[in-house]
């Protein structure tokens, strides 16, 4: 008798505990990788100085984050309604918790392999980059939203300098082509060498700010590159590019050092 | 599975204490106060 009221007891605020899980990881994942993930921290600051006021009884403080609190509300609305307008056009099509299998992603490295490859010797410029912990959120916005499947066919189409999309760079996240036709941060780097254009300045500056895998094209030579964590590396040829891209996405797994970049 | 249940682990860790410590905040355990 005594386990079924404790089992009674306890179902509710395990049940609560677990909904209230879920909204917060949702809602966190709602934000990363956007500007508004600094203003979740912040408003998460806030509110254990609330709590702490309230605990330690400082009323005037308490009194002036109570007040101001109703303004922050229509200020956030206004400054970050680009993140929020995008975070709820997202939400019904989000793939939950979804990983691709590494088979999936070495076959996408191999479609990425060929189309950079074939772009390289029509010397078409191309900027591709690759999400991996941090959210690139953030530069999908600035581009068009595909969500389309990856395909060396596309991505060649996407780069051809006629196709309204081929200038800006374009996302492949969680194996999919994201969006094209991005913006990606310059670098402000003045030790780059002059024979670095714009899009490798893109790629520098993305993986300066993001931990994101970026393979530049270049427009005049057609030389191939990799740039990771703001340094490039020339590529040679397509095994090369697949190799390196295998290893990098190997390890956020398993930690390894990585020998060349 | 490991995928699963690794991927973004820190963001679950979070978001399950501050599930904990607002569910008890708001049964009183925290705030001193029934609602």
């Amino acid at each position: 008798m005594q386990t079924i009221d404790f089992i009674f007891g306890i179902w509710k605020p395990v049940v609560e505990i677990c909904i209230l899980w879920f909204v917060f990881y949702r809602v966190i994942l709602f934000f990363e990788g956007t500007r508004a993930f600094q203003l979740l921290k912040g408003i998460v600051i806030l509110v254990l100085a609330f709590y702490v006021f309230q605990k330690l009884q400082l009323n005037t403080l308490n009194w002036l984050l109570t007040k101001l609190f109703a303004i922050w509300v229509i200020g956030i609305l206004i400054i970050f309604q680009p993140e929020l307008r995008y975070g709820l056009a997202r939400l019904g099509q989000q793939h939950l918790f979804y990983v691709p299998p590494e088979e999936e992603l070495f076959a996408i490295f191999k479609d990425v392999g060929s189309a950079v490859v074939s772009l390289s010797s029509k010397k078409i410029g191309a900027l591709i980059a690759f999400e991996r912990e941090s959210g690139l959120k953030t530069y999908v916005e600035s581009g068009v939203y595909l969500d389309t499947a990856v395909s060396a066919e596309i991505i060649e189409t996407i780069f051809i300098p006629t196709s309204p999309l081929h200038d800006g760079g374009l996302i492949i996240q969680a194996g999919r082509v994201i969006a094209a036709s991005c913006l990606f941060p310059l670098s402000h780097r003045s030790d780059l060498p002059i024979k670095f254009g714009m899009r490798h300045r893109a790629a520098i500056g993305l993986t300066e700010e993001t931990d994101a895998v970026v393979v530049v094209v270049s427009e005049e030579t057609g030389r191939i590159s990799l740039v990771v964590e703001g340094e490039v590396k020339a590529i040679a040829d397509k095994e090369e590019l697949i190799k390196d891209l295998k290893r990098l996405f190997k390890k956020k797994k398993t930690d390894e050092e990585l020998p060349n970049l | 599975m490991k995928n699963f249940l690794t991927y973004n682990l820190w963001f679950k860790i979070i978001s399950l204490l501050l599930a904990i410590v607002t569910w008890l905040y708001v049964n009183g355990e925290l705030s001193g106060h029934n609602f």
